[in-house]
């Protein structure tokens, strides 16, 4: 490996120029075929039972997410003008986009109004010509305070606002579409305002928003962390070294995605966050190390230099890119798409930078010489010689205090542990907004005037034709719907059982005492007729199917947390069995459903590929260090670093999304590295006869270094996300910067314990290596043939 | 006959016999109007079945037997549902005017006993749910649009005019339409529907007509919604124009009291 490497790595030239045309044929990739995937359904496993159902649901019956016009008046809609702005838009809408169907819109024009009174039965618009007198204004005003399918449903109960509603595939709702619907929206201010509102609006503007943000802020966290890393290593080239390390990793994991045609998912933003947290302890490490020898001997020639840095730090490199990749790769046991993807170029990324920097930095040293480092005595003073300095002495505190920092490690662990469990998850979208955005704002009206910008639906499907025109079945979902209405956060429901209530009072001249289901299945059957009659057959076509062997109850949520859709869940469990004994079965559909099962995916899929990836992990560190006890302690930075970024999630009440999920991998990627790093140099020491103590302080004050140098420049460089205007941009920055901390912390203080505890335990070495001279010599010979 | 024949729906498309003399320089005006005034009896009685199908091939039968009265200045007509049997002895009755009034509507529901008037203006045109329009069925008037004979051609083994009708008023829905109609009995074969795009999206075929005691009557139908994927099928059985039925006949008593049998 070392020679190919070195092969490679003797004539930089042409290894610029392969790096430079690689790069180009990934910007060339990712210029011609990278595309933002903004359609959530997309993200969701299609083959999975529950979305299978729903999607054959929303098929069915038409159920689509809708784009809510709110035109708002400042004192009342009742007036020509604002009826006649209604009326515009209904009929705007289909005609100026291609995206909206006439078919699909509902507002106050294309409402129709069932009434009666002594002479018959009227089905009618509620207008068709603009009523312009007092007298027809307060007609209208006072016949859609009469329909309760109307009022609070499309005009306000405070008649100071009414709704249009485009329904529309989530497919046809891009950046661009939502951006020419603001531009129609404004054309139609004052004294009206027009809000945008609804599912279709929330998602577009998050998934817009996200990576957007996230580009912004990518710049300068990179920058930030270059500044640090200047700082901290006190060489330009390196940091240089280090600064392409990620960016060839970042461009790669995009460029083979471009290259596999595969889209840019939001969760995809988190691939260079991890690439960036990861790739630079590569470098650091190899920074270290050089440091290091040159210190050792500061005439050394360029080729020992590669020689004894490539010797001592190759098998650690590709040990910590290769777990970190298996741990990501262990991802692709999601059964989220996008997730899968984002395990898989992840690790294709920290493979490429693994390459890089085993390639970069002896290339560099061959090319520009040794490079030039602090004076010894100058490093003195911060850290290196044992027995003084800082280092030293927090080092000399910890080896002292091994059951202090164990003990102090369980009861960390605890508390996180206690947190864990407080942790919950959230699909709400509208979540993700400042409080005072736009979207956050119209939604938050919409919720308080109308029934709600969210909603839920209910699948009955019973065993044969006719179903639902039993009035039983229609009496249980009334009662059924009646009883999650009583939930605060539900605005309403819509079903069959609400037409047949109408129809039932219409028929006996509006008397109230008739708003109920009709007392014969014959009569359920000659209202239907009526209604295809004389109403629009295709309202019906949404909450029964064409045999009434199917039904659809709709629910308006006033919010879209996935908190609410338990609630729920949980009130109409009970019915569950009485609708069984009927034959009838009853199910979940729609987006917000849809969100909520997602949600359980992600969580379910992130923990088993935490778990599976302890186990990979234990077993390769088993495997390298041959000894299973250390494979065990390995992980020790893992465990502590998800635990402590659950358990603060859990504290803090940041809940559980599709991003912040993901985050749990940097426990994945540094926990692992920084174990092997530390586990590595702590054995070379041993082997090379130190005893367990001073060894324990050699690698606090060498690899201890490099992982808290590289722990400062990532937490430093994402600090700047806590400073993002996309608040879930805010919490993944506070949260790379807390798993740093703990991978860091973790690995110094715990793992450093349990090691030293093994070794003293005589567990360590194993008994045939343990000082063992003619193995040193044996690895000394090699190293001065190498 | 009266120019305004809204009650004819089922005659479709019908003509007369004593019209086929007209040719050569015949208008599409001509050609549409001759198929709009075709005697179609003063009364007429039918069983009617209406299938529709669903864009999944889901399917609702209704079996229908009507009767119809032209009395001059009024069409009246009452439909009794036989099938299927949750609507049996359900009834409506309509009478038409001559004079630009709104419909007159009865619904009669035997599970309430009650005959009620209904006065509907929705914006759906659609008859009783189906793929036809109540402009479909018969009660489009021709000068309603514009017409232009496009080509004559052989349809079905019928020597046809190829007629392009243009809406003079512009709706949203349909921009224009297309008809075969069989030269000498002014029988529509076939229509075709165009969107405000330009593209076909319903599509009306004739399967079957018969000369029925001296009229032509179109006993089988298709119309096909090619956007909503569904189709519905209107096919009539004992059709007769000897059958005698008086004004007294078209009232609520009769709609409580069901068909003759």
């Amino acid at each position: 490996m070392n020679n190919i490497l070195d092969t490679a790595a003797r004539k930089p030239l042409l290894l610029l120029v392969a790096v430079i045309s690689l790069g180009a044929v990934f910007v060339a990739a990712i210029g011609r075929n990278a595309r933002l995937e903004t359609d959530l359904d997309k993200y969701m496993p299609g083959n999975h039972p529950a979305f299978v159902f729903s999607d054959e649901a929303e098929d069915l019956f038409g159920i689509e997410d809708g784009v809510l016009f709110v035109i708002e008046h400042p004192h009342t809609i009742f007036n020509p003008a604002s009826l006649e702005k209604i009326r515009d838009i209904t009929e705007a809408l289909p005609r100026e986009f291609d995206e909206i169907d006439s078919g699909d819109i509902t507002s106050l024009f294309t409402a129709e109004n069932i009434s009666a009174d002594e002479w018959g039965l009227t089905v009618e618009s509620f207008y068709s010509d603009i009523p312009q007198s007092g007298e027809s204004l307060a007609a209208l005003k006072s016949a859609v305070e009469g329909n309760s399918m109307v009022h609070g449903r499309i005009v306000s109960l405070d008649s100071r606002s009414a709704l249009v509603v485009a329904e529309m595939d989530n497919e046809e709702f891009t950046p661009a579409f939502y951006g020419e619907l603001l531009e129609f929206a404004k054309g139609w201010e004052g004294p009206e305002k027009i809000h945008i509102a609804g599912r279709p609006v929330v998602e577009g503007e998050l998934t817009r928003l996200g990576p957007k943000d996230m580009s912004r802020m990518a710049p300068l966290v990179l920058a930030l962390m270059t500044v640090i890393l200047l700082f901290l290593l006190r060489n330009l080239r390196h940091t240089v070294l280090n600064l392409l390390i990620v960016l060839f990793g970042v461009l790669s994991a995009f460029g083979f995605m471009a290259l596999f045609n595969v889209p840019v998912y939001s969760v995809s933003i988190m691939i260079p966050v991890m690439l960036i947290a990861i790739g630079v302890a590569d470098g650091i490490h190899l920074h270290n190390t050089i440091h290091y020898y040159i210190q050792e001997d500061p005439l050394i020639t360029p080729d020992d230099l590669v020689a004894k840095t490539m010797k001592a730090m190759t098998r650690p490199v590709i040990m910590t890119s290769v777990t970190t990749a298996v741990g990501f790769v262990s991802l692709m046991t999601s059964q989220v798409l996008p997730v899968r993807y984002f395990g898989l170029f992840t690790a294709v990324g920290v493979m490429m930078e693994m390459l890089m920097a085993l390639l970069l930095f002896p290339a560099s040293i061959y090319l520009f010489g040794v490079p030039r480092i602090r004076s010894k005595k100058e490093d003195q003073k911060t850290a290196a010689e044992p027995g003084t300095g800082f280092t030293a002495k927090a080092g000399n505190f910890l080896i002292s205090r091994t059951p202090i920092v164990i003990v102090l490690g369980i009861a960390v662990f605890a508390l996180a542990a206690a947190g864990t469990s407080r942790v919950w998850i959230d699909t709400s979208f509208l979540a993700n907004f400042q409080d005072e955005s736009p979207v956050v704002r119209t939604d938050a009206f919409v919720n308080s005037h109308f029934g709600g910008t969210s909603s839920l639906n209910i699948v009955l499907k019973g065993s044969e034709p006719d179903t639902f025109k039993e009035p039983e079945v229609l009496r249980l979902m009334d009662s059924l719907q009646q009883e999650v209405e009583n939930n605060p956060l539900v605005g309403g429901s819509f079903s069959l059982t609400d037409y047949m209530q109408r129809m039932h009072r219409v028929m006996h001249a509006g008397n109230p005492a008739y708003d109920t289901i009709p007392e014969t299945k014959d009569m359920v059957a000659q209202y239907l007729l009526l209604y295809e009659m004389s109403g629009d057959p295709d309202n019906l076509n949404k909450v029964a199917d064409y045999d009434y062997l199917t039904a659809n109850m709709t629910f308006q949520l006033k919010s879209d947390s996935s908190t609410l859709i338990e609630e729920i869940i949980s009130i109409v469990a009970p019915y569950t069995q009485d609708f069984d004994d009927l034959g009838i079965e009853l199910k979940y559909a729609g987006s917000g459903y849809k969100s909520f099962v997602f949600a359980d995916l992600l969580l379910e899929g992130q923990l088993m590929s935490l778990l599976l990836s302890f186990g990979i992990v234990a077993l390769l560190l088993t495997a390298m260090f041959r000894n299973l006890l250390v494979g065990l302690a390995g992980t020790i930075p893992i465990t502590i670093t998800a635990m402590i970024n659950f358990g603060t999630m859990g504290l803090l009440g940041i809940p559980l999304s599709a991003s912040t999920a993901i985050i749990s991998g940097i426990a994945i990627g540094i926990g692992v590295d920084y174990a092997i790093h530390f586990i590595e140099h702590y054995r070379s020491s041993r082997r090379e006869g130190m005893s367990p103590d001073a060894s324990a302080l050699h690698t606090l004050s060498k690899t201890g270094r490099a992982i808290v140098y590289n722990a400062i420049a990532v937490m430093g460089g994402f600090a700047v996300l806590l400073v993002s205007a996309f608040p879930p941009n805010r919490q993944v920055g506070g949260l790379v910067a807390l798993n740093m901390a703990a991978s860091a912390l973790g690995t110094l203080t715990v793992l450093l314990a349990v090691i030293r505890l093994i070794d003293i335990k005589g567990k360590f070495l194993r008994p045939g290596v343990r000082h063992d001279p003619e193995q040193d010599k044996g690895k000394n010979n090699t190293f001065k043939e190498y | 006959m009266k120019q305004t024949t809204i009650g004819s729906m089922i005659f479709l498309l019908c003509a007369a016999a004593g019209l086929t003399g007209l040719h050569a320089q015949i208008s599409g005006q001509d050609v549409m109007q001759n198929v709009y005034n075709r005697p179609t009896g003063a009364n007429m009685t039918a069983g009617l079945v209406m299938t529709i199908t669903n864009s999944r091939g889901a399917t609702r039968e209704r079996s229908i037997t009507q009767y119809s009265l032209d009395a001059g200045t009024t069409e009246k007509k009452i439909m009794f549902f036989t099938e299927p049997a949750d609507v049996r002895d359900t009834s409506f009755m309509t009478w038409s005017w001559d004079d630009g009034r709104d419909d007159d509507q009865w619904i009669y529901l035997p599970a309430l006993k009650r005959v009620k008037r209904i006065n509907s203006d929705s914006k759906n045109d659609s008859f009783m749910g189906s793929d036809f329009t109540y402009d479909d069925l018969g009660d489009r008037h021709p000068s309603e649009d514009t017409h232009k004979i496009l080509r004559e051609e052989t349809c079905n083994g019928q020597e046809c005019y190829v007629i392009e009708s243009i809406p003079v008023e512009g709706t949203d829905v349909i921009s224009k339409t297309v008809t075969w109609i069989i030269k000498d009995t002014w029988v529509g074969l076939k229509k075709e529907y165009y969107d405000s795009k330009g593209a076909i999206f319903k599509e009306l075929t004739i399967n079957n007509f018969e000369k029925i005691d001296g009229y032509w009557v179109i006993t089988d139908m298709v119309m096909e919604d090619l956007g909503r994927g569904s189709s519905t099928r209107i096919e009539m059985n004992n059709v007769s124009f000897s059958i005698s039925l008086s004004d007294s006949f078209f009232s609520e008593r009769q709609m409580r009291m069901g068909p003759r049998r």
